[in-house]
């Protein structure tokens, strides 16, 4: 086996803040010292990650956890590189301020994924995070760069201040999508609703999209279909009460 | 040796060392494609007067584009890797940014030598730019009035080979040239390699240096042209009227060798008395294709 395989030992009946897992280096630390890392657990206070999950394989830059981790927190928080891939659920704030590598959540993913941690000025600035699922309230608040894909529904205030980056819904938008952006982009596949603060340019077909949806399509397996690579965009410049110089691309049917 | 008749020299072709980029263009039709690959490869013949040397390499399917459009790469090539900069900005900004509905990509994402192209473009954006980062590699979309025109930020170049060559010598200008014709159309659309002069054949191959003005970097190969055989130092057979020359850039020696040979072959046709190649003794050039050799199949 050539990848490492985190498998949850121990039902979490308890909210746990893992943000301190997946902080480099891990890509070079094997299983034994992955295992060794702290996880501060709401009522048992500070375990090791091997205290809570079982550790085998082989580290080769990527890991797989296992286990209904809807109340692991922060996980990936910080990650810089690697591929990180969560198989079913998690918890808040997962990838907060990421820098780089990969984050990929096969199952919905709590609040502010992606998002800055609370106090702090900006989110993800680098990297892609990839929640299959649903996506909890303010995915990507304060995100600098990157790509953050949600491959469900989104909660309200997506993008939320973004300072620039890409953030990609595949289902519904919530209320306020992209609210105080400053340069980012928020691409639509389905329907949303531009804030007030945004204004409407013009409806184009959007050449870089077809790159990017088609990596998200090859690489994450995301359904992207023709439609959304040969379509038209409305495009909304926004958010007005910040910059301006961010947008909202919202497929427009044919 | 001889293949069908035709007699090929003992002789080799010498070429050079020269940088080389891979330019991939999309757009939404082969029309508007075809559009820009063909005026981004325009006027770049010879380094000698054009700066650079270009051609279209081949056509891609829509699956081997990055935007799943219909595409072409374009092979690039300069003497210089400051040389490649200035090129690529100034054609893919004039002609490329310029044609509509295309798109600009590199074509050699392993090349560790990354050259900066689409940083420098986005500044006709105007500060309306906007950069996005896809897959690890850096694009930039620029406004323009029919919409964004998007092109890589960063352009992968290697080490490649400029002037690989073979001279066809025949008995009469139409022999030379459905010889010569015939060889381009076998060597069009070989991966890793352009002929980047024009439908692939020169008519003016050149000596270096001039006997009269010391300034020119080049003049005509007066010992291949037919019309001097009475008054220079001919190197042409008896029975020559008309000779051609085909040149071969291209990615690496194997790529130009395999395309020599497969021209060769297609030249040797009736009236066509032998095939040569230029050289300059072999002080000048590091990469030498020996015809024989090749068409032996051993070739560099």
């Amino acid at each position: 086996m050539s990848v490492l395989v985190a498998k949850l030992k121990i039902s979490l009946d308890q909210r746990g803040d893992f943000g301190e897992v997946f902080t480099p280096p891990w890509t070079t630390l094997d299983a034994g010292g992955l295992a060794q890392r702290p996880v501060y657990l709401e009522r048992d206070g500070r375990v090791a990650f091997g205290d809570v999950f079982e550790l085998s394989g082989s580290p080769d830059g990527s890991i797989r956890l296992l286990g209904d981790l809807g109340r692991a927190d922060r996980l990936a928080a910080g990650l810089s590189d690697g591929t990180v891939i969560i198989e079913g659920d998690v918890g808040a704030e997962a990838g907060v301020g990421m820098a780089g590598g990969v984050l990929e959540v096969k199952g919905d993913a709590g609040p502010r994924a992606g998002a800055a941690p609370l106090g702090y000025k900006r989110g993800m600035s680098g990297g892609e995070l990839i929640v299959h699922g649903d996506a909890g309230v303010e995915a990507g608040a304060a995100m600098r760069r990157g790509v953050l894909a949600i491959g469900g529904s989104a909660g309200d205030r997506a993008g939320l201040s973004m300072i620039a980056g890409t953030i990609i819904l595949f289902g519904l938008a919530g209320k306020d999508p992209g609210l105080w952006s400053k340069r980012g982009s928020v691409v639509a596949l389905k329907s949303i609703e531009p804030p007030l603060t945004y204004a409407y340019a013009c409806t184009y077909q959007p050449v870089h999209l077809r790159v990017m949806l088609g990596r998200l399509r090859t690489r994450f397996e995301l359904p992207v279909q023709r439609k959304h690579l040969t379509g038209s965009y409305r495009r909304y410049s926004g958010d007005m009460a910040e910059l301006g110089r961010g947008e909202i691309l919202a497929w427009t049917p044919p | 040796m001889k293949i069908r008749g035709v007699f090929i020299e003992d002789t080799f072709a010498e070429a050079f060392t020269m940088r080389v980029a891979r330019i991939v263009i999309t757009g939404r039709s082969p029309r508007w494609v075809r559009a820009a690959a063909l005026k981004l490869t325009g006027f770049a013949t010879s380094v000698i007067g054009c700066k650079c040397e270009a051609g279209i390499e081949r056509e891609l399917s829509a699956v081997e584009t990055p935007d799943g459009r219909p595409g072409v790469s374009v092979l690039f090539m300069t003497m210089s890797k400051e040389d490649m900069a200035k090129r690529l900005i100034e054609r893919i900004g004039q002609t490329v940014l310029t044609c509509p509905t295309t798109a600009c990509y590199d074509g050699l994402p392993a090349a560790g030598d990354r050259v900066a192209v689409g940083s420098a473009l986005r500044f006709f954006g105007d500060g309306f730019q906007i950069s996005k980062v896809i897959g690890g590699e850096r694009f930039w979309r620029i406004p323009v009035m029919e919409g964004e025109f998007l092109v890589q930020e960063k352009f992968g170049m290697l080490k490649g080979v400029g002037g690989g060559n073979f001279l066809i010598l025949a008995r009469s200008p139409d022999a030379a040239l459905a010889a010569a014709e015939a060889a381009a159309d076998a060597m069009a659309s070989r991966p890793g390699t352009i002929l980047p002069f024009p439908g692939g054949v020169v008519r003016s191959g050149s000596k270096v240096g001039s006997r009269r003005i010391k300034s020119m970097i080049a003049s005509t190969n007066d010992a291949y042209c037919p019309t001097l055989r009475a008054v220079t130092q001919s190197a042409l057979p008896d029975g020559v009227n008309s000779v051609l020359e085909i040149v071969i850039n291209g990615t690496d020696p194997p790529a130009i060798s395999a395309a020599m040979k497969a021209g060769i072959d297609a030249a040797c046709r009736e009236d066509v008395i032998s095939i040569s190649a230029g050289n300059y003794g072999g002080k000048l050039g590091p990469h030498h294709f020996h015809l024989r050799t090749i068409m032996n199949g051993t070739a560099e």
